[in-house]
This record gives C-alpha cells, sequence and structure tokens, in this order.
C-alpha cells in the first residue's frame, strides 16, 4: 500500500512538512557539527553538500515503492526554527517492513521533541501505511537515541558487535522493533481511562 | 586464499568435497521442508538436487569474497553422508563469514553437528583469518539455537516477523561469535570461577 501523508502534520508543538529549498541553512547548522555526523553514516557536510542533501529531501514525500523515503522537516510551530529531521524508509513491501530515523539539532534536544516527532512516524507507518513491523537502529555509544527507541516503546532486538567497519573503527549497533498490534495496545492502555473500583 | 588440505577429520566424521555420487543422499534430507531454511537453493525434485549438488562440488575454498565453501559431512566409519556445512566469506575489509549447517534429522543427537561446526570455526578463525562468524537460524529451531550457545555463540539479534517466509512470519535467531571469543589469547588469563565466602 502506497503512502502518501498529507502535510503539514502537526502535533502539540511541532510541524512535519517536507523539505524546502530554503532550509539549507538550518540543516547546515546541524549536519556541518561533528557531535551530529558521530553518529551518521556521512562525515559532517560542507553548506554545498547540505544544498544537495536538501534538494534530494525535495520530492522524498511519498512512499510509492520498496526502498522509497519519507524525509521531513521538523519545526518548532510557534516560531518555525527548524529544529531536525525524521525519516521513513519503506524497506519490504511484502512484509510490510519500515525503518524509522531522525537527526536533531543538539540545542533542541532534551525537551521531547525527538519524541513527540518519533510518535508521528510511527502512527503514520501504522495507520495510513499499513506497515506490520517498524525498526530503528543506531550505534550503542548513541545513547540518547537509542533511549528514544525505547520511549517509542520498541524492543531491542538486536545487539551485533563488530559485525563491520564503521569510519575504520569496528561497529557496534542496536537494532530495535516494535510490531504494529505492540503499537496498538500500547497506545490504547495509554487512552484507556482507569476503573474506579469500589 | 591459502589452499586448503581436505578432508578435515573430527572424532567421529570427515569433512571432505561432495561428489556426484551423493546424488541420493544429498536428496533424502535436502528435499525436507524443514532442511530448506537457511540452505541456498530450494530443492523440490532430483533435478534441483543435481542442481544444488553440482554447485556444491565446486565450492571447495575461498578465494574472494562472496565465495563458499561447502563441505560434505560423512560418517568416518562407514563414510555415509549425514548433512553438509557452509562457509561463506560475506565481507572481506571487516573480516566476516556466515557459517550455515544441515543434518539428515535421522543423524541427529550423536553430537555431528557440534563436532562439524567447531572444526568450521577452527577452519575459519585459524585458516580464513575471519574475525567474525554469524549463523542465523530460525526462532523455533531449539536444537540448533541450544547447540550454538553450547558452542560459546552469542545470541546477538532476535528478529520477529521481519520477513515472510513460505507465506508465515518468519522469527530469526543471529548467533556469532568473534575470533578473539573462539581462541581466545595467551595473553589473557582465565581466572577460575570465584567461589562465594560467606
Amino acid at each position: 500500500m502506497a503512502l502518501v501523508p498529507d502535510y503539514p502534520i502537526k502535533t502539540a508543538r511541532l510541524r512535519l512538512r517536507p523539505f524546502t529549498r530554503g532550509d539549507v541553512d538550518a540543516v547546515y547548522d546541524y549536519r556541518r557539527r561533528d557531535d551530529v555526523a558521530l553518529y551518521l553514516f556521512d562525515v559532517a557536510l560542507s553548506r554545498d553538500e547540505c544544498a544537495l542533501a536538501v534538494r534530494q529531501r525535495i520530492s522524498q514525500v511519498a512512499l510509492a515503492r520498496e526502498g522509497d523515503k519519507i524525509i521531513l522537516a521538523v519545526e518548532h510551530k510557534d516560531d518555525k526554527n527548524l529544529i531536525g529531521e525524521v525519516s521513513l524508509i519503506w524497506r519490504s513491501q511484502e512484509a510490510r517492513q519500515v525503518e524509522l530515523g531522525w537527526i536533531f539539532h543538539p540545542d533542541w534536544q532534551g525537551q521531547g521533541f525527538a519524541s513527540e516527532a518519533g510518535e508521528v512516524l510511527l502512527n503514520l507507518a501504522f495507520e495510513a501505511g499499513d506497515m506490520h513491523r517498524a525498526t530503528a537502529r543506531c550505534g550503542t555509544n548513541n545513547v540518547t537515541s537509542w533511549r528514544l527507541m525505547e520511549r517509542l516503546g520498541m524492543r531491542r532486538e538486536a545487539h551485533f558487535r563488530e559485525h563491520k567497519l564503521f569510519k575504520g573503527k569496528w561497529d557496534e549497533e542496536y537494532v530495535y522493533a516494535i510490531l504494529r498490534r505492540e503499537w496498538r495496545l500500547s497506545r490504547q492502555q495509554e487512552q484507556s481511562v482507569p476503573i474506579n473500583r469500589a | 586464499m591459502a589452499s586448503l588440505k581436505l578432508p578435515i577429520t573430527t572424532d567421529q566424521l570427515v569433512l571432505t568435497a561432495f561428489e556426484r555420487a551423493d546424488l541420493e543422499a544429498l536428496g533424502s534430507y535436502l528435499c525436507m521442508r524443514d532442511a530448506q531454511r537457511y540452505i541456498d537453493g530450494l530443492a523440490r525434485d532430483r533435478q534441483d538436487v543435481e542442481a544444488v549438488l553440482r554447485q556444491m562440488c565446486e565450492q571447495i575454498n575461498l578465494r574472494r569474497p562472496g565465495d563458499t565453501l561447502t563441505l560434505a559431512m560423512r560418517r568416518k566409519d562407514n563414510l555415509e553422508l549425514v548433512g553438509h556445512t557452509c562457509l561463506r566469506w560475506s565481507d572481506a575489509t571487516a573480516g566476516q563469514s556466515e557459517l550455515r549447517f544441515i543434518l539428515h534429522p535421522r543423524q541427529a543427537g550423536r553430537g555431528y553437528a557440534h563436532e562439524a561446526i567447531s572444526a568450521m570455526l577452527d577452519l575459519a578463525f585459524d585458516h580464513y583469518n575471519i574475525h567474525r562468524v554469524f549463523v542465523r537460524c530460525d526462532g523455533r529451531n531449539h536444537h540448533s539455537a541450544k547447540l550454538l550457545e553450547q558452542l560459546g555463540l552469542r545470541l546477538e539479534a532476535h528478529y520477529r516477523e521481519h520477513a515472510l517466509f513460505q507465506g508465515e512470519w518468519d522469527e530469526e535467531l543471529h548467533f556469532a561469535i568473534l575470533d578473539r571469543e573462539w581462541r581466545p589469547s595467551s595473553k589473557i588469563r582465565h581466572f577460575p570461577p570465584r567461589v562465594r565466602v560467606a
């Protein structure tokens, strides 16, 4: 099933929307940083590389076939500050698998924005996208990222040790996952009203 | 890679290359539905088995990444074929290799798989200088999982419903072992288990 969401997607404090050509400086502001690049496959990007990345992202707004990506800018509702980006990659059409990803500006971390955006991704994946399972992965040293996965209700399914080289060093990686029924169940429980017992 | 001296002998087995004459014996376990899970090539009839056998007869060394080494497991006393085991060189820069094994169900419970895998790990680490060997197995295959744990492999991943296999949701386990875990260096001192003093 194809996934073509309506934009922007609004949450309590955020707007998730496709990238535009005007986002280059805002993206450069976090992608230039070594403390951000540390956990990414890319090294810190130059402004030109950011411009190219943004240009690619402009059209990455829907999932039509396996391998497609949705990459959205996350901005603060009030001041329109671009605080990061989130992604949804269609890994398998047959088995309805999707991979989640996120990069947030360190200046905006620690306020629950990533959780809020992450909930949007899961909602997109499991409701409109009709996916069966969502995964996310990160280096074991990226503590903020895997703690976010745990906050989103994902389970740690894999801990790979020295399974590949990452930027010239042995890589250690976590893979987290959540099934649609697990996601539905946990969200139902949150919404249900506690029963008063006499 | 240096040439490989065959056969390899263990307590009860000889590991050798496959021969054309193995067709009947190979077909007797390869055509079983459960056998086809993690072995290359679906085999349903004699023609399929012939094709698989022809391929495996050529897999007698690892020369470049992507190559597979396949060895027949034969009983030492009567040279009966009881199963086979493969080592695929999946990544050269990071020294990664995947090990697979299959045993005729009739031959289970005699330690054949244990001996064969152990010999293959020696081969991977000592002869081919592999850094990490991983083994995948079905989540419901408790015998294999137990065997791999006994051999000292770590459970690195437990994927739930990550793919469809023959129309059903698949559950997959990944076990792995690093060279230094299989063959600890003589520099590492092993302390005896601590005795609790009340």
